[in-house]
């Protein structure tokens, strides 16, 4: 047989090909199911973390977060749930950052103007530097801190209410984060007092 | 790319693809990733266990159907090939390791355009027997992983006051934002390059 022929090329790149597809369709069927657990839990462990509910196995997520109660106002997916004396919402955002889009979970106490606390699901900010967003250190600012107005300002060091600490290095992303946050709390404010929740 | 000269004894081809030939320092190939994925070591350790299992495995699959692959879609086959191997690497970490994959994000798929896969293929899988040709390409995967684990070792320790997460410096270091950022890699790299040349040479030319 001529392995040069153009029969055989078009019918061995045809059989290479559909060996090499299958598998990997097949691969893909295979890990569905776990890819998509996956992200259910990570989405749910962003608003656990958002609200402060701790948490220790993936079970435990799905199980805490199986508590949370859903609401859908005007086509927006919003959970409320009890948690250290408060009545809580949580809600996603997204907005733009420095490089690309910020998604995290925003959750407010009833007063609307206090945040229960926030998580980030994903960014694309610069690692070490506007990437410090998903530190603790600067997620933490966020438990029970009250923002008159729905105003975030970011300051060298944050004492008062409204404030938060700008992160060294990362300006871009700290008023990012402001105007995402600010925007979002008027957002949600307005959200919550529309509807008869 | 000649390989002519290339050792065909297993011990021959590891010090080839270590250190005389090594595909990042000596023939400067497939520095795209060494740049973007070498500020945390173990971002840089998984990846590197992808492109040597990739390398590896397209090395072993190429030789062994060198024959029946027609000459003109040679190159097309074999990027067919790389593809599939990584494509599972990315299936497997998504569903195993989530965390590690969202850390990851483009540069698994990237994989597919190492320059050093290809190179090994067409220079050694295409005219050698699977066995050395898969050791092939798990040899000159960890001479990539060698010198990708050395940069992200100084960028960690610099950048970021930590190894493989783990804090070492003191709380009063103050990390070296140059070193979090690409460029950085740039610079460690020209200096690994500058080094292994330099013992190379005095290597071959004894005083």
């Amino acid at each position: 047989m001529n392995k040069q022929s153009a029969i055989y090329t078009i019918v061995f790149t045809f059989i290479v090909s559909f060996a090499f597809v299958s598998i990997l369709a097949f691969a893909n069927q295979a890990t569905a199911e776990r890819v998509e657990q996956n992200q259910r839990i990570a989405r749910q462990r962003a608003f656990l973390n958002a609200i402060g509910i701790p948490w220790e196995t993936e079970d435990e997520i799905l199980d805490l977060f199986g508590q949370v109660e859903e609401l859908e106002i005007e086509d927006t997916l919003v959970y409320r749930t009890e948690h250290d004396g408060h009545t809580i919402y949580a809600k996603e955002f997204s907005g733009q950052g420095l490089w690309g889009t910020i998604r995290g979970v925003l959750a407010l106490r009833e007063d609307l103007e206090t945040t229960a606390g926030i998580e980030i699901i994903d960014h694309e900010e610069t690692p070490g530097l506007g990437g410090r967003i998903t530190e603790q250190e600067f997620k933490e600012q966020f438990r029970g801190r009250r923002f008159p107005g729905g105003e975030v300002r970011a300051v060298q060091e944050a004492a008062e209410e409204g404030e938060i600490a700008a992160i060294t290095g990362a300006t871009g992303t700290t008023n990012a984060m402001e105007r995402i946050l600010s925007a979002e709390l008027d957002r949600f404010r307005e959200l919550l007092e529309g509807s008869e929740v | 790319m000649s390989d002519t000269a290339a050792p065909k004894t297993a011990s021959g081809v590891l010090a080839n693809n270590l250190w005389h030939s090594n595909p990042i320092f000596m023939q400067v190939l497939g520095i795209c990733s060494a740049l973007a994925v070498t500020n945390l070591l173990v971002n840089t350790a998984i990846m590197s266990v992808g492109v040597i299992f990739v390398m590896g495995m397209t090395n072993l699959t190429v030789s062994l159907l060198k024959h029946a692959i027609p000459r003109k879609v040679r190159m097309i086959v074999q990027t067919l090939i790389i593809a599939f191997y990584v494509i599972i690497v990315d299936i497997v970490l998504r569903a195993y390791l989530p965390d590690i994959h969202e850390a990851l994000g483009p540069y698994v798929g990237l994989i597919i355009t190492n320059c050093i896969i290809m190179g090994r293929a067409e220079a050694f899988a295409q005219s050698n027997g699977p066995v050395l040709s898969f050791w092939d390409g798990v040899t000159s995967g960890l001479g990539y992983m060698g010198v990708l684990m050395t940069v992200a070792l100084i960028r960690e320790l610099f950048g970021f006051g930590s190894l493989f997460g783990f804090t070492v410096l003191p709380e009063l270091w103050e990390p070296w934002i140059i070193m979090v950022m690409p460029p950085s890699a740039f610079f460690l790299l020209g200096i690994i390059i500058w080094i292994g040349k330099a013992l190379m040479n005095r290597e071959e030319a004894p005083a």
